[in-house]
């Protein structure tokens, strides 16, 4: 399924969200939404709350039925086998309170397909790399906050999965857990993988993500590779610190948009085709130049750019 | 895995988890020891022998203490402890006498073999020697009557304490039929409660998984029905096990203390009773699934389960009337109604009371029900399930999971 605004070859794209269509009575929750997902890609799915991110995301799995349109694996309509190579992280955390992590993986394991040797083994595989070895045989409720993600992402991982879909997995992780979610998402990507997450972390996207897609209310208005949207988008970020006069200088460039200021530092935002090559030069020349940084727009901008 | 391997799958954890949680061991054992206290407790309190120390004042009170005795140990087995004793104390005269049994040191005092006294009347020993007292004065004179005839005093207590009369039964029923009703009824009573209990058990477990949101993860992987059968499997087969043990440890506390007799069940009469309690078991044990999914809270789970157990209460009351009607109208139409077959249909056919056809219809009624509301159960199910907030209508559930 290769949607219109797709950068990327069509013939990798191994998820594939086609039209989606679906309504809560008045609420129309997906419009038309489209994005596919390759493997060995991550694609970060942004949107602002409410846009239909965690619907797209349920109908993957058959929890939501679209009105219209079809979701796709390798270009066949998703059934019971191929949900059992998947990993689901829902945005709504949940396990079996009283179960020991252990048995709780080794269970969803078996439920995917899994020998109980290989689900036994697998489980404790992955508690140890989240250091949780000691605390297998504990009741997941008696665990910390953080540890009880850590359990929640194993279950989405022990069974291996072709692809893993992540409803804000970084949200309530201090930095240190979000680095390790950030490294196990690269590497899953890295294993050949499709990884599909949900975040409102712009930076942490931009950071991880080679393509993201952005879904207001209901559609898809963004979708990409992030560096070649960005050096699309039609803005760029002029930032300058020195001695001297700004703001007479600026007026020697064409294009200038909004322009602000600290007091110190200045911050413009310039039409991507005007020529900065000449500015440069004269900036040095008009006085001590501290800080000088032409760049395309971040992530945040252009997603505040496409839902507004 | 084939799909009914992802279903036990399901209900050995159900088994495993549950089967160890202290909920379960406590409610177990907490049952067994009620039920064998339940039977073994009257047999301390009414078994053994009963003492009774009758004053006497005058003469002619010994030869109806003597007959009184004889006629409460009358039932006795032959090696079997004496039901009852009667110890005579004499007394000088009435006043001492009555003092004595003011004071509780006597139960009862005979005066002359002509007068008994006792505290009160209407109290619950009193009245048990006042009764023997009687019999035996009652005995004593009929022996003095008999004795002219040359016969003797045993022999008319044994006329006296014997079943004269054989009964036959209209229905052809042998004789110790009779015990089949109070089976049928034992049987009802059972699974009436095994409904509404462990009907409840599957309710919250359901809502349980719901509610702590571990559903959304199961279901990304497996199929509602899947979940809902594995649950029903795994949660009916603990409360079937914990019941059956009751009833194991009951019957075999009842046969150890003989404080009742149990009739003795043939092949067909047990099968009777286990093919309905099974198809009671799990029509009920469906549609409680169902209706667990529709909320998220364990305070909502009460709400949606009434109307279930008013079904299972009315199902009740239909097969009392049954029981003493067995071939009324409220019978015949209970037979044929899927839910209140299972709890019709055993007590008409322990009473001999319902045709062929009419059972063999009711069993296939009630199985194209249960399959019928396995499809219907697990949409709603499936609808239910990852709609949160309060309680969801059936009718919501039932659309969200279509198209």
């Amino acid at each position: 399924m290769c949607s219109s605004g797709a950068i990327h070859l069509c013939s990798t794209a191994v998820l594939a969200l086609a039209n989606l269509h679906k309504r809560y009575g008045d609420v129309v929750a997906l419009d038309g939404c489209t994005f596919d997902v390759d493997r060995g890609r991550m694609l970060g799915f942004l949107g602002p709350n409410g846009a239909g991110k965690t619907t797209a995301m349920r109908t993957i799995f058959g929890l939501v039925r679209p009105d219209a349109g079809e979701v796709t694996w390798d270009g066949q309509p998703i059934n019971a086998d191929h949900k059992r190579r998947f990993g689901y992280m829902p945005e709504q955390r949940g396990l079996y309170p009283k179960m020991k992590s252990h048995d709780q993986l080794a269970y969803l394991g078996r439920l995917r397909g899994m020998t109980a040797k290989d689900a036994a083994a697998s489980a404790d595989l992955w508690l140890e790399r989240f250091g949780l070895t000691d605390r297998r045989l504990d009741a997941v409720e008696t665990l910390s906050h953080g540890n009880q993600q850590r359990v929640q992402l194993a279950a989405a991982l022990v069974h291996g999965p072709e692809l893993l879909v992540l409803d804000e997995p970084f949200s309530g992780l201090d930095p240190i857990a979000s680095e390790t979610m950030s490294d196990i998402l690269r590497e899953q990507a890295a294993a050949g993988k499709a990884v599909v997450f949900s975040s409102h972390q712009l930076d942490l996207v931009e950071d991880l993500c080679e393509e993201v897609a952005i879904i207001n209310a209901g559609t898809i208005v963004v979708e990409g590779n992030v560096r070649q949207l960005k050096d699309a988008a039609p803005i760029r970020h002029l930032e300058l610190e020195m001695d001297g006069d700004v703001g007479d200088l600026l007026d020697t460039l064409d294009g200038v948009g909004q322009v602000r200021s600290d007091g110190l530092r200045t911050k413009a935002i310039i039409d991507a085709t005007t020529d900065v090559r000449g500015f440069l030069a004269r900036a040095q020349e008009a006085g001590r130049l501290r800080h000088f940084s032409y760049t395309t727009p971040s992530l945040s901008d252009l997603f505040l750019e496409a839902v507004r | 895995m084939s799909p009914m391997g992802t279903v036990w799958q399901i209900a050995y954890r159900e088994i495993k988890e549950r089967g160890k949680s202290k909920a379960y061991l406590i409610t177990t054992v907490l049952t067994l020891l009620i039920v064998v206290g339940l039977v073994v407790i009257p047999g301390l309190i009414g078994g053994g022998t009963s003492e009774y120390t009758v004053g006497s004042v005058g003469e002619g009170n010994e030869p109806i203490i003597s007959a009184a005795a004889q006629l409460g140990n009358a039932a006795d087995e032959t090696d079997a402890e004496p039901s009852v004793s009667l110890e005579a104390e004499p007394f000088a005269d009435r006043e001492t006498a009555e003092d004595a049994l003011e004071l509780g040191d006597l139960d009862a005092v005979l005066v002359d073999g002509e007068e008994v006294i006792v505290e009160s009347v209407g109290g619950f020993g009193d009245s048990a020697v006042l009764s023997l007292l009687q019999q035996g004065a009652a005995s004593v004179d009929l022996e003095a009557i008999v004795s002219e005839s040359g016969d003797a005093a045993a022999d008319v207590i044994a006329v006296m304490t014997s079943d004269p009369l054989e009964t036959t039964t209209l229905s052809g029923q042998e004789a110790g039929d009779e015990s089949r009703g109070a089976v049928a009824y034992a049987g009802l009573l059972l699974l009436y409660m095994a409904v509404l209990l462990y009907g409840t058990w599957i309710l919250s477990g359901v809502t349980e998984e719901k509610s702590n949101r571990v559903v959304e993860v199961l279901l990304s992987s497996i199929r509602p029905w899947q979940l809902l059968a594995g649950k029903i499997i795994g949660i009916g087969l603990l409360g079937i096990v914990q019941f059956a043990g009751t009833i194991v440890v009951a019957v075999i506390a009842l046969e150890v203390t003989g404080s009742f007799e149990l009739p003795s069940l043939n092949a067909a009469a047990v099968a009777n009773l286990i093919v309905w309690f099974l198809l009671g078991f799990l029509l009920f044990a469906v549609m409680f699934g169902a209706a667990g999914s529709l909320v998220s809270r364990m305070e909502d789970a009460q709400n949606v389960a009434l109307p279930l157990s008013l079904t299972a209460v009315v199902g009740f009351f239909v097969s009392i009337a049954a029981l003493s009607d067995p071939d009324g109208l409220a019978a015949v139409i209970g037979t044929f109604v899927p839910l209140t077959a299972p709890f019709v249909v055993p007590v008409r056919a322990a009473l001999e009371a319902i045709p062929a056809w009419q059972y063999a219809i009711a069993v296939v009624l009630t199985i194209a029900a249960i399959i019928g509301l396995v499809f219907v159960a697990g949409r709603i199910y499936a609808g239910g399930l990852l709609r949160y907030g309060g309680r969801v209508k059936v009718r919501e559930a039932w659309r969200s999971a279509g198209n």
